[in-house]
């Protein structure tokens, strides 16, 4: 407490003191702040908590105003993609010196794997062209199918032709080379999640 | 203004246009500023075509996924299914502990990491979407967890960085 402001106190407080408690004025005088602090309220005070209000008020004013300021910087800023690990190439291949000094191919090796080569782009090509042949027979059925369910019954159409609810979200694990093992017990331990969280 | 706008060569002169010389430099792109990263519009889908739907490829392994990706960008691009993104989510790395059969510590296992790939479509017909399914399901790799999901913002959110002092500000604000 500042002594300026204790003294105003002091003189506000001792005007309608004085005249009925006149003994109390000499401990007043040795023991400033406790008494003060217990006259404060009993007594109407005027000056002091209006300008604490006042204070107060401005003062939250320009806090907010200032929170207000730094929202607007920070909405200001897009929001960024987090950068994905796989798509970086670890500094410790790029280094020069791992090269790898391979042994020169023999005629016969080449050729041998050129017509490898192309062995392999005509079975795929061959796979392709059954794979688009049974998404095609698969269209055609369909479409066969509603036609005559059309000319069956044209509620049962609309019904057909209208989108699924139930088939999204849709869920499949990969198949497995081997089956899960029946009787096996796997052992006791845990999983921590260790991703790097970014923050912007 | 006047001063630098007069031209001294006439233009019946032969000097005319002497001191030109920026129709000879090549042409200079406009500076491309950097996109903002902004949401784009999730179509909800009609009666017989499904909206925004995402394509979720998870695995261990990079390779596969990678390639199972690629090949269902491009069936959808053969089949003129509408692409709107095919992008890659942010890995997960797990570590994997394993207690001791006679003892209390946990040793390191191993450390995998999760690779997610999306393929985004728009305008699936409904009709359509079994078959695509089915195509989809007989050419899953081993591993690799396939999911098919309606894209919503949340999904979109995920993938942007998290700023906990604008969340900060505003819990304080509210």
């Amino acid at each position: 407490v500042a002594p300026e402001s204790v003294s105003s106190r002091a003189l506000c407080f001792f005007s309608p003191c004085s005249s009925w408690l006149p003994q109390r004025v000499p401990l007043r005088g040795s023991h400033w702040q406790s008494s003060l602090l217990e006259s404060r309220t009993s007594l109407p005070v005027r000056a002091q908590p209006k300008k604490k209000k006042k204070v107060d008020v401005k003062k939250e004013q320009a806090q907010k105003e200032r929170m207000k300021k730094k929202l607007k910087k920070l909405e200001k800023a897009a929001p960024e993609l987090i950068p994905i690990e796989d798509f970086i190439t670890p500094l410790k291949y790029s280094e020069s010196n791992r090269v790898r000094s391979l042994p020169p191919l023999s005629p016969e090796e080449s050729e041998r794997r050129v017509l490898l080569l192309k062995k392999w782009s005509v079975f795929k090509q061959k796979q392709a062209e059954a794979e688009k042949k049974t998404i095609q027979a698969l269209v055609e059925s369909q479409q066969e199918a509603l036609q005559e369910l059309r000319l069956e019954s044209e509620e049962l159409f609309q019904a057909a032709i209208r989108r699924d609810e139930g088939l999204f979200p849709f869920e499949r694990e990969g198949p497995s080379y081997t089956p899960p093992l029946p009787g096996y017990d796997p052992p006791e331990g845990k999983c921590t999640d260790i991703t790097k969280v970014y923050t912007q | 203004g006047a001063l630098l706008a007069c031209r001294r060569s006439y233009r019946s002169r032969p000097t005319h246009g002497i001191g030109r010389f920026k129709y000879l430099l090549p042409k200079e792109l406009p500076k491309k500023r950097k996109e903002k990263v902004q949401m784009k519009e999730i179509s909800a889908g009609t009666e017989h075509q499904h909206g925004d739907i995402n394509i979720q490829m998870t695995s261990y392994d990079l390779c596969l996924v990678e390639h199972f990706a690629q090949y269902v960008h491009r069936l959808c691009n053969s089949l003129s299914i509408r692409v709107n993104e095919s992008y890659a989510m942010p890995t997960r790395t797990t570590e994997v502990l394993f207690l001791e059969e006679r003892g209390s510590k946990m040793h390191l296992d191993a450390v995998l990491t999760t690779h997610q790939r999306v393929v985004q479509i728009r305008g699936l017909s409904s009709t359509f979407a079994p078959i695509l399914l089915e195509i989809v399901q007989s050419n899953q790799p081993e591993g690799v967890h396939l999911l098919m999901k309606q894209h919503t913002e949340a999904d979109f959110k995920s993938r942007l960085k998290s700023r906990p002092e604008l969340e900060e500000l505003l819990a304080e604000m509210s």
